[in-house]
């Protein structure tokens, strides 16, 4: 259940590795109960921006606050209240699942109520020492690490990196379900699929700057649709083109593939006046608005020409 | 302070943990290289214990009171003879600050490199764990290690008597010669924890605290070998823990040990403040 108060708020954020801006005052916040996004190509700020949140690294400038929380001032106060999945999970090899499972919660102080019931979920093999894991397995222990305590706060990086498709599956659900119990989620991903299913809102950073941070329903309405027609008549060249809302009309194979933006009211119109053979419509794919942020303008501006 | 109020976890959490989850963790990973250290100090026993009776027919007077061996052993004798000159010169002397302050300078200095390159450090701090407590758990455990290391060795110089048929062992001045290389293997912990905060990585930490100790020994060795060097003395820690005078002429100097345990405080506290005030990277 959406609040008005935030649980994580990011404010001009900013780090610096000498003169290398790594994030250049991004803010945002997130809502709680909410599972957001964080999106970007590789060396955008992402996991700059979210060890910062742990106080693993430090900002240069700005602050971040988790539950009124100063990441760097109240942090002890906060760990107890976040449960946290890093981007490449190792472990020390000597220590089997049991092992290091029980350290980590001896650490949190809190007992991993939530243990069973992810073991279960995710099959996490508890008994050999780590070193002979696969990374999906690992990837598994992460992801019982992170939620074992039953956290307010999930801090997840490429969660479901290493995971195979039906772990990945369940992983989904897991999130969907500690959502629905009031749980807040902030998640960086590459796979877009994943976070189309599972988010509310995402941010896209990129070269350290906040390019957009949308709700991925509006995100879902700017995808458009595509749109594949087969006339039996003749269409006069440039025809499909002058439609409102229609725009990257290709032809293939005696069909017409073109992308439509807002209402589908004018192309219906249009292909009336035609006799349509097979009309196919379909939601665009939102990794196509995913990738257009990702681009630099410039970059963006050049493909485009 | 949180002003924002926080959605009630949907089943009680109870206050769960036992101990000090990560010094025994950091003490752990001591095992072998504390252990191969004492297997060491038993082993050069038994060979003191087995060797004593036909060293002791051996006149090397001349070499052993000469510049070179003072600088080699960190000390001065002047006749090889019982078991407490024997277990001076191989046990005690500054090869015990060379080999075992290794060893323990080696361990602290790995010791939070090695969590960084294991991915439990960030695992850790993103748990209600402060840097400080993280370094103070870590450091505790790498003094105990010591610790374990120095009971060790006495023990082992107490099996080595178990050969010998009049072992003329003064015990108390054992346990103060081992009083002050224990000040020298806090020095070492202090100087490994230090350069340790230092690194992310745990091989070139620890390999370079030994590196340390080892100039220091050399210091000392170059140090004794003429007075024109003498000053290198002063600044060598083996200097201030020498073993050949308490042991076999029951001579001491009271500060000694207080200088490695203040330089040991003060370079394990800098690293604390290093270690709290850093980036730490993920490799």
């Amino acid at each position: 259940m959406l609040t008005q108060q935030p649980a994580i708020v990011i404010e001009r954020l900013q780090k610096s590795y000498g003169t290398i801006q790594a994030v250049k005052g991004i803010s945002l916040q997130v809502q709680q109960g909410e599972i957001f996004g964080f999106l970007g190509p590789n060396g955008a700020g992402k996991t700059t921006t979210i060890r910062c949140m742990l106080d693993v690294i430090r900002p240069t400038a700005g602050t971040i606050r988790v539950f009124g929380w100063d990441a760097q001032r109240d942090t002890l106060s906060m760990h107890q209240h976040i449960g946290y999945l890093p981007g490449d999970v190792r472990l020390p090899g000597k220590l089997t699942g049991k092992q290091i499972i029980d350290y980590f919660a001896h650490l949190q102080g809190r007992e991993p109520v939530l243990l069973h019931d992810l073991v279960a979920r995710f099959n996490v093999e508890m008994k050999r020492p780590l070193k002979g894991y696969s990374k999906g397995m690992r990837q598994k222990i992460g992801i019982v690490l992170a939620f074992m305590c039953n956290p307010e706060v999930l801090i997840l990086d490429e969660p479901t990196s290493g995971l195979d498709p039906l772990m990945q599956k369940t992983f989904n659900a897991l999130l969907l379900d500690e959502q629905a119990r009031g749980k807040t989620i902030f998640m960086s991903s590459h796979v877009l699929s994943e976070v189309e299913k599972v988010c509310h809102r995402v941010a896209i950073i990129r070269q350290g700057e906040l390019v957009t941070v949308e709700a991925v329903e509006t995100l879902r309405k700017k995808a458009g649709q595509l749109v594949t027609v087969e006339f039996g008549d003749a269409v006069a060249p440039g025809e499909l083109e002058r439609i409102p809302g229609v725009s990257d009309v290709t032809q293939s194979n005696g069909s017409y593939h073109l992308h439509v933006s807002g209402s589908m009211n004018a192309l219906i119109q249009a292909l009336s006046g035609h006799e349509v053979n097979r009309l196919l419509v379909e939601e665009a794919p939102l990794e196509d608005v995913f990738l257009k942020f990702y681009e630099v303008p410039a970059q963006a501006a050049s493909v485009t020409r | 302070m949180a002003t924002a109020s926080i959605a009630k976890p949907t089943s009680p959490a109870k206050k769960w943990g036992r101990g000090l989850p990560i010094a025994r963790a950091s003490l752990a990973n001591t095992t072998i290289p504390i252990a191969s250290g004492g297997a060491y100090a038993i082993l050069i026993a038994l060979l003191l214990g087995a060797l004593a009776p036909s060293l002791a027919e051996v006149d090397i007077g001349a070499y052993l009171s000469s510049n070179v061996s003072t600088g080699i052993l960190g000390g001065h004798i002047t006749h090889l003879g019982g078991m407490t000159v024997i277990l001076a010169i191989y046990l005690y002397s500054a090869f015990y600050g060379l080999l075992f302050g290794g060893i323990v300078a080696y361990v602290s200095g790995v010791a939070i490199p090695l969590t960084i390159e294991n991915g439990t450090l960030d695992l850790a701090l993103s748990r209600p764990i402060s840097r400080t407590r993280y370094y103070l758990e870590n450091w505790g455990a790498m003094l105990l290690a010591a610790v374990i290391l120095s009971l060790l060795t006495v023990f082992a110089s107490w099996f080595a008597t178990l050969f010998v048929t009049h072992p003329d062992l003064d015990w108390k001045w054992l346990w103060i010669t081992q009083g002050m290389q224990s000040a020298f293997l806090f020095f070492a912990v202090g100087l490994g924890m230090l350069l340790g905060s230092l690194s992310h990585a745990s091989r070139p930490a620890g390999w370079s605290a030994v590196g340390i100790i080892a100039l220091g020994y050399l210091l000392n060795t170059f140090g004794g070998l003429s007075d024109k060097y003498s000053w290198l003395l002063k600044i060598s820690p083996s200097y201030y823990a020498p073993g050949i005078d308490p042991l076999v002429y029951h001579r001491l100097i009271w500060w000694d040990p207080g200088v490695l345990l203040v330089a040991g405080l003060v370079l394990g506290s800098i690293g604390l403040i290093v270690f709290n005030k850093r980036d730490l990277p993920t490799t």
